[in-house]
């Protein structure tokens, strides 16, 4: 409405103007901005190589990020797997004879924190190691059995993290017929330990990444905002806000995103693609079945959410810079 | 309808474009604004359309003081007030119909509700047929009419132009100004700077003129300045 002439209607010379209803214009309001979006995804259309160009930047520092997500995310899956896992030997003394053996075997095996017990006896002990190891004439010459018996105890399920087994192994060791007892989950501690490493490691790249994004955007935008200078004076010379002006630079940030998110798909899809033939051949060798995981469709989503959010985020920053400091002169 | 009170401009730098500038054109009424290059005539138009600041004295449009105007109000002020330019100022890679649809887009009107203003407003300056071309493809009268179109296509009620004949032959010039009179008659005001004294001497308008930043005489122009 008109600031000046609050009679404008009626004044001298303004004909009759026609007023639109407030439903109408309220309507307008985001068939305009469809037609903003189409036409500034028209205008990228006209300069398809430099705009292609700021899209693969940002879906390629995507990809970077949500592939070492990716990785993550199947390390984590694996590492989950064995822990649950998780059983425990514990060597007895060698002194016991074979009925306290049993009566040990029998008590923990009627403590309910304890799924199943498997007694492994020095014979079978050396039976196996003779097999398995292919020393086996060298341990003839052995005068006696140096193995000590083992007891394998598995953990009932609730008692399977990390930590719970690491207790209940420090209880079991302090009954008066072990000698020692073994979690074999230092490795999955390194493992995780290594997992953790490479999460701090993605956060901090994924942020950097992130943030090179926006700054690439917005340069790219200062440039649009730039060669187009002459256009943004005439516009504020004949009436439009910053907020008009702004508003196609603003839905270019936001294709750009979009246009550089499916790219980050396409790119960690190719990738994972890639990497996939090496990682079975890796996890035949352990006799596991292991399906590698890409990016589920919440995670697709969130990462073209990112892209958008960082296109706009970059002309954003561009906008509000420029489009003020451009006035007629 | 344009009211100055002790108007002066001192630009960063100390240059004094305009000193102690004192005049009022009422509703409806057409002048002129004329001095040598240099005199501020320029600074004063973009006094009105805000594109500068006074340093001193008060602006005012329709009784609204112009420095209680903040930056954000200014887009608002010019959809009130038409500007004409020497340079036309047309956006190249826009047709004319884009071009002169611009301030309806701007004030939020579809292009379905903009086209029969625009028609109308290109009918007026006689380029109703060339509405598809693109401003490179006419000649320099017919982009200054087509920069006239853009300014009355959303019925100002204030119209100024910024040497609008500066780059056209005496008989184009001529056709330009019986433009503006015509809008002027239904009662639109219209100031209009310009150098060109011949054009002003033949018609009987009121003249502003400035020298040095000062106005130096406000009436009728009777003898072109030597």
């Amino acid at each position: 409405m008109s600031l000046l002439f609050g009679n404008r209607e009626s004044a001298a010379g303004a004909q009759q103007r026609q007023k639109l209803a407030w439903y109408r214009r309220a309507l307008m309001v985001p068939v305009h901005h469809l037609q903003q979006a189409v036409a500034s995804l028209g205008e990228l259309w006209r300069n398809p190589f430099a705009s292609l160009l700021t899209m693969a930047v940002l879906g390629l520092s995507l990809t970077l990020p949500s592939a070492l997500y990716v990785l993550v995310k199947n390390t984590s899956a694996i590492s989950g797997e064995w822990q649950q896992a998780s059983q425990m030997s514990l060597f007895l003394r060698k002194d016991l004879d074979e009925q306290t053996r049993q009566t040990l075997k029998t008590q923990w095996e009627l403590d309910p924190r304890i799924d199943e017990v498997t007694l492994i006896t020095k014979e079978q002990g050396l039976a196996e190691f003779r097999q398995r190891s292919g020393f086996g004439e060298t341990l003839d010459y052995l005068e006696n059995n140096p193995l000590p018996d083992v007891l394998l105890v598995i953990p009932a399920e609730s008692f399977r993290a990390p930590e719970k087994a690491e207790s209940l192994l420090a209880e079991l060791e302090g009954a008066r017929e072990v000698e020692f007892g073994k979690l074999d989950v230092q490795w999955l501690e390194r493992l995780q330990a290594l997992l953790n490493l490479a999460k701090d490691i993605l956060g901090g790249l994924g942020l950097l990444l992130c943030l090179s994004v926006v700054l690439i955007v917005g340069n790219t935008i200062r440039l649009n905002i730039l060669s187009q200078r002459e256009a943004i004076v005439v516009m504020k010379l004949v009436g439009a806000t910053n907020a008009f002006i702004q508003r196609p630079f603003l839905y270019t940030g936001v294709w750009y995103g979009f246009v550089g998110g499916i790219l980050a798909w396409l790119a960690t899809a190719l990738l994972i693609w890639w990497v996939e033939s090496s990682v079975l051949t890796v996890t035949e060798l352990y006799d596991t079945q292991f399906q590698l995981a890409g990016l589920s469709f919440n995670e697709m989503l969130f990462v073209w959410l990112i892209a958008v959010v960082l296109g706009l985020a970059g002309s954003y920053l561009a906008v509000r810079r420029h489009i003020r400091s451009i006035e007629p002169q | 309808m344009i009211r100055f009170e002790q108007v002066s401009k001192t630009y960063p730098g100390g240059h004094q474009a305009l000193s102690h500038v004192d005049f009022h054109i009422k509703p409806g009424e057409m002048a002129f604004l004329t001095g040598h290059s240099g005199a501020g005539k320029s600074t004063l138009l973009k006094l009105i359309s805000i594109m500068e600041r006074p340093t001193a004295g008060r602006v005012l449009i329709n009784g609204h003081d112009l420095r209680k105007i903040k930056s954000s109000q200014v887009p608002f002020v010019r959809r009130d007030i038409g500007m004409i330019f020497q340079d036309h100022r047309l956006l190249m890679d826009k047709s004319v119909f884009d071009n002169v649809a611009l301030p309806l887009i701007i004030e939020g009107y579809s292009v379905q509700e903009a086209r029969k203003r625009v028609l109308a407003a290109l009918e007026k300056v006689g380029l109703a047929d060339k509405y598809r071309h693109y401003p490179q493809m006419l000649s320099g009268g017919e982009q200054q009419r087509v920069g006239i179109a853009r300014a009355i296509v959303n019925k100002p009620p204030l119209l100024l132009a910024d040497e609008p004949t500066g780059n056209l032959d005496p008989k184009l010039s001529m056709e330009i100004i019986r433009l503006f009179e015509s809008f002027n008659k239904v009662g639109v005001a219209v100031l209009i700077a310009t150098h060109d004294l011949g054009l002003i001497a033949r018609l009987k308008y009121r003249t502003l003129t400035l020298k040095e930043g000062r106005l130096i005489n406000d009436g009728l122009e009777e003898e072109p300045l030597a």
